[in-house]
C-alpha cells in the first residue's frame, strides 16, 4: 500500500515537472491586470491587445470590466476594483483636484477631436444663432465642456442657450423627435446623430479654445494605472504598455484589421467600426515621452483651470503631479 | 414598583445627543485620517458646502425643484390612485378586470420608464412628473384596494341592513373606515416619490436634488453628494410631519 502511494506520488511529481517545463514562460509568470473598459473607442488599443493576443505575449492575462462612464471606471480604480483604465480626462481631473493620489497618468492613446462635435438642426450657421434654444448634451463631458467654451467664445451668457443634461444614448432620438436643436456627441451617437436629414455639424472639437494652442481636446482619454498596483508590478506594467502599443500600431497602421475583432466589442457594422477607427489619430510608444512631459501636458493643466473657470471643478490641480513617464 | 416614563423633553434630549455623538464621531474618524475625505468627506466639509450653496442661493433651489416634481406627480399619483382603488376594492367585476395590469404595472421601477415617458413628453418638466406618477401611482393604488377590503365587512352589513344605499355605505363605512390605512399608505408612497425624483432627474435636469447628487458623483464631490442626500432625507422628514398633522386633523374622530 505504501509503495504503491509511493509510486504514484512520484509519478504526480514528475508529470507535473515535465508539464511546467513544457509551459512558455508567460503563462508562468502572467499576471493578472484588471481594466475598466467600455465599448467607447478610448478602449479599443486594450481591447485588441487582449483579443489579438499581445497582452498573452508580454506575460498578461487581462481581466476586463465594463464601466458605463468614466466616474464610474475612476471610482472603481479608487476602491482598488480596477489597476489599469483609460478615462475621460474630466473625471480624472475632478479627481486630481479633490487630492486623489491614488492613480497616475501613464500614457495618451489617441486623439479623437474629429468624431464629437455640435450637431444642429433648422439652417443654424453660428453658435451665436443657438440663442434661445435648446442643445442637449451629457452633462459632466468633454461635449459639455466644448458646449460651454463655444457658446463663451461667442460671446453669450450661459443662461442665453438652454442647456439640457440628456445621457449620450438618448441623444440621436431626443434630435430626431425635435425636442432639442442641438446636440453635442461622440461617436456612435455622433455619427448616428450626423447622419439624420437635415442636421449639420457645427462645430468639433478642433475649434475648442485648447485644441489650437495645445492640441488638447474638451475631453482627451488618458491611460491611467493605480499606483499600489504599479508600485508592486512595474516591469508588468511596462510591459502591458507595450502590448497596448502594439494594438495602437495596429489601430493605426492596419484599421482593416482591426476594425473585424472591435465589431464584437462595439456591435457597430464594418464599415461603420472601420470609419470610428479611422476618425481618431493613434499615438505611438514613441511619441509618449514627448506627449507626456510637453506642451500636450501644459495643455491639460489649462484644460483643469477651464474647468474651474466654468465651474465644473473648486480648484485645478497641479496635473504633471500626476503624470509618470516612467513605463514609456 | 413602576417606574414613571420618561418625559418628551427628556426623550428629544436623548435623541439631540444621539445626533451630536454621530456627527462628533464622524468628523473625528474623518479628521483623524482614517478615511479619505473622496470615500467620506467630514460633516464640517458638508455644512461649509451647504453654506457656500446656500450664499450663492443655489441650495433653496435645488430643493424647491425636487419637490415640486415629487408633490405634483405623487398629488397626480394620489388624485387617480385612491378614487380607483376604492371602486376597485369594492367591485370584485373591476378588480379581475384590472388586476393583470396592475399586476404588470407594479413590478415596474421608475426607471425602467425614462425612454418611454422621454418619447411621450419629450425634455420637459412633466416628463419628471410622469416619472413620479408612474413610479408611485401602482403602490399608491395596491395600498388603497388593501386599505378598503380590509373595512370590516359586518360594518358594511349592518348599514345595508338598516337601509343605507351604495352611496350612503361608501361615505359613512368604507370611505371612514379605509382612510386611516390610505393615509399611513401615502405617508409610505411620498417616500417612495422622492427615490422616484432621483430617476426624473436624470435626465434632462438642470437642478433639483438628484442632479445635484449624480453631478456631485461625475465630479467626485463627495460633499455634494452627502448634502443631497441629507436634503433628501430632511425633506421627507419634514413632509411627513405635515403628513402627520394632517391625519391628526382628518381622523380626530379616530382618537
Amino acid at each position: 500500500m505504501a509503495f504503491s502511494r509511493r509510486v504514484f506520488l512520484h509519478t504526480v511529481a514528475a508529470g507535473s515537472a515535465v508539464a511546467v517545463a513544457g509551459m512558455p514562460l508567460a503563462a508562468l509568470a502572467a499576471t493578472q491586470v484588471k481594466y475598466g473598459g467600455s465599448a467607447w473607442l478610448g478602449h479599443y488599443p486594450a481591447y485588441l491587445a487582449m483579443t489579438e493576443g499581445f497582452l498573452k505575449e508580454a506575460g498578461i492575462e487581462q481581466d476586463w470590466q465594463s464601466f458605463g462612464t468614466s466616474s464610474s471606471r475612476m471610482s472603481a480604480v479608487m476602491s482598488g476594483g480596477v489597476d489599469i483604465a483609460c478615462t475621460g480626462i474630466v473625471s480624472a481631473l475632478a479627481l486630481m483636484a479633490r487630492g486623489a493620489k491614488q492613480f497616475s497618468v501613464i500614457a495618451i492613446p489617441e486623439n479623437f477631436g474629429r468624431v464629437e462635435g455640435l450637431m444642429v438642426r433648422g439652417g443654424v450657421k453660428s453658435i451665436q444663432e443657438l440663442k434661445g434654444k435648446k442643445v442637449g448634451v451629457t452633462f459632466a463631458s468633454s461635449a459639455h465642456l466644448l458646449v460651454l467654451d463655444l457658446i463663451a467664445k461667442a460671446g453669450l451668457k450661459p443662461d442665453e442657450v438652454t442647456v439640457l443634461n440628456v445621457p449620450a444614448p438618448e441623444l440621436p432620438a431626443a434630435m430626431q423627435a425635435g425636442q432639442i436643436d442641438a446636440a453635442a456627441a461622440w461617436t456612435p451617437q455622433f455619427d448616428a446623430i450626423r447622419k439624420q436629414p437635415g442636421v449639420t455639424v457645427l462645430a468639433d472639437d478642433t475649434q475648442f479654445s485648447l485644441y489650437q494652442s495645445n492640441k488638447v481636446t474638451p475631453g482627451p482619454d488618458v491611460l491611467v494605472v493605480r499606483r499600489a498596483f504599479a508600485e508592486k508590478n512595474p516591469e508588468a506594467v511596462k510591459a502591458y504598455l507595450s502590448a497596448y502599443f502594439k494594438a495602437t500600431a495596429l489601430l493605426r497602421d492596419k484599421p482593416e484589421q482591426a476594425a473585424g475583432p472591435l465589431s464584437k466589442l462595439t456591435n457597430l457594422s464594418t464599415e461603420d467600426q472601420l470609419a470610428a477607427v479611422k476618425g481618431a489619430d493613434w499615438y505611438s510608444q514613441a511619441q509618449q515621452a514627448e506627449l507626456l512631459k510637453g506642451p500636450y501636458i501644459e495643455g491639460l493643466q489649462k484644460l483643469a483651470e477651464l474647468l474651474v473657470s466654468h465651474k465644473q471643478i473648486d480648484k485645478a490641480p497641479t496635473v504633471k503631479e500626476w503624470i509618470d513617464t516612467s513605463f514609456v | 414598583m413602576i417606574s414613571k416614563p420618561p418625559s418628551r423633553s427628556a426623550l428629544l434630549s436623548t435623541s439631540a445627543a444621539s445626533i451630536i455623538v454621530f456627527l462628533a464621531v464622524w468628523e473625528l474618524i474623518c479628521r483623524a485620517g482614517w478615511i479619505d475625505p473622496i470615500f467620506l468627506p467630514p460633516p464640517s466639509a458638508v455644512f461649509a458646502k451647504a453654506m457656500g450653496m446656500a450664499g450663492e442661493g443655489t441650495l433653496i433651489g435645488n430643493v424647491l425643484a425636487s419637490g415640486r416634481r415629487v408633490m405634483i406627480g405623487f398629488l397626480a399619483a394620489t388624485a387617480v390612485a385612491i378614487p380607483l382603488g376604492i371602486i376597485l376594492g369594492t367591485s370584485t367585476y373591476a378588480r379581475a378586470a384590472f388586476d393583470p395590469i396592475l399586476s404588470f404595472l407594479r413590478p415596474l421601477p421608475s426607471m425602467s420608464w425614462i425612454p418611454l415617458s422621454l418619447l411621450w413628453f419629450g425634455i420637459t418638466e412633466t416628463q419628471k412628473y410622469s416619472i413620479v406618477f408612474m413610479g408611485t401611482f401602482a403602490p399608491a393604488l395596491v395600498y388603497v384596494i388593501e386599505a378598503t377590503r380590509n373595512v370590516d365587512p359586518l360594518l358594511i352589513r349592518a348599514a345595508q341592513n338598516l337601509g343605507a344605499n351604495r352611496w350612503q355605505v361608501m361615505k359613512e363605512v368604507i370611505l371612514p373606515g379605509s382612510l386611516p390605512q390610505i393615509l399611513s399608505g401615502m405617508k409610505v408612497i411620498l417616500g417612495l416619490a422622492w427615490t422616484c425624483v432621483i430617476s426624473a432627474e436624470l435626465v434632462a435636469a438642470r437642478e433639483g436634488l438628484g442632479f445635484l447628487i449624480m453631478n456631485g458623483k461625475e465630479f467626485f464631490q463627495t460633499e455634494v453628494v452627502v448634502l443631497g442626500m441629507l436634503l433628501i432625507s430632511i425633506t421627507v422628514l419634514v413632509t411627513d410631519f405635515v403628513f402627520r398633522v394632517l391625519e391628526n386633523r382628518v381622523l380626530r374622530w379616530q382618537r
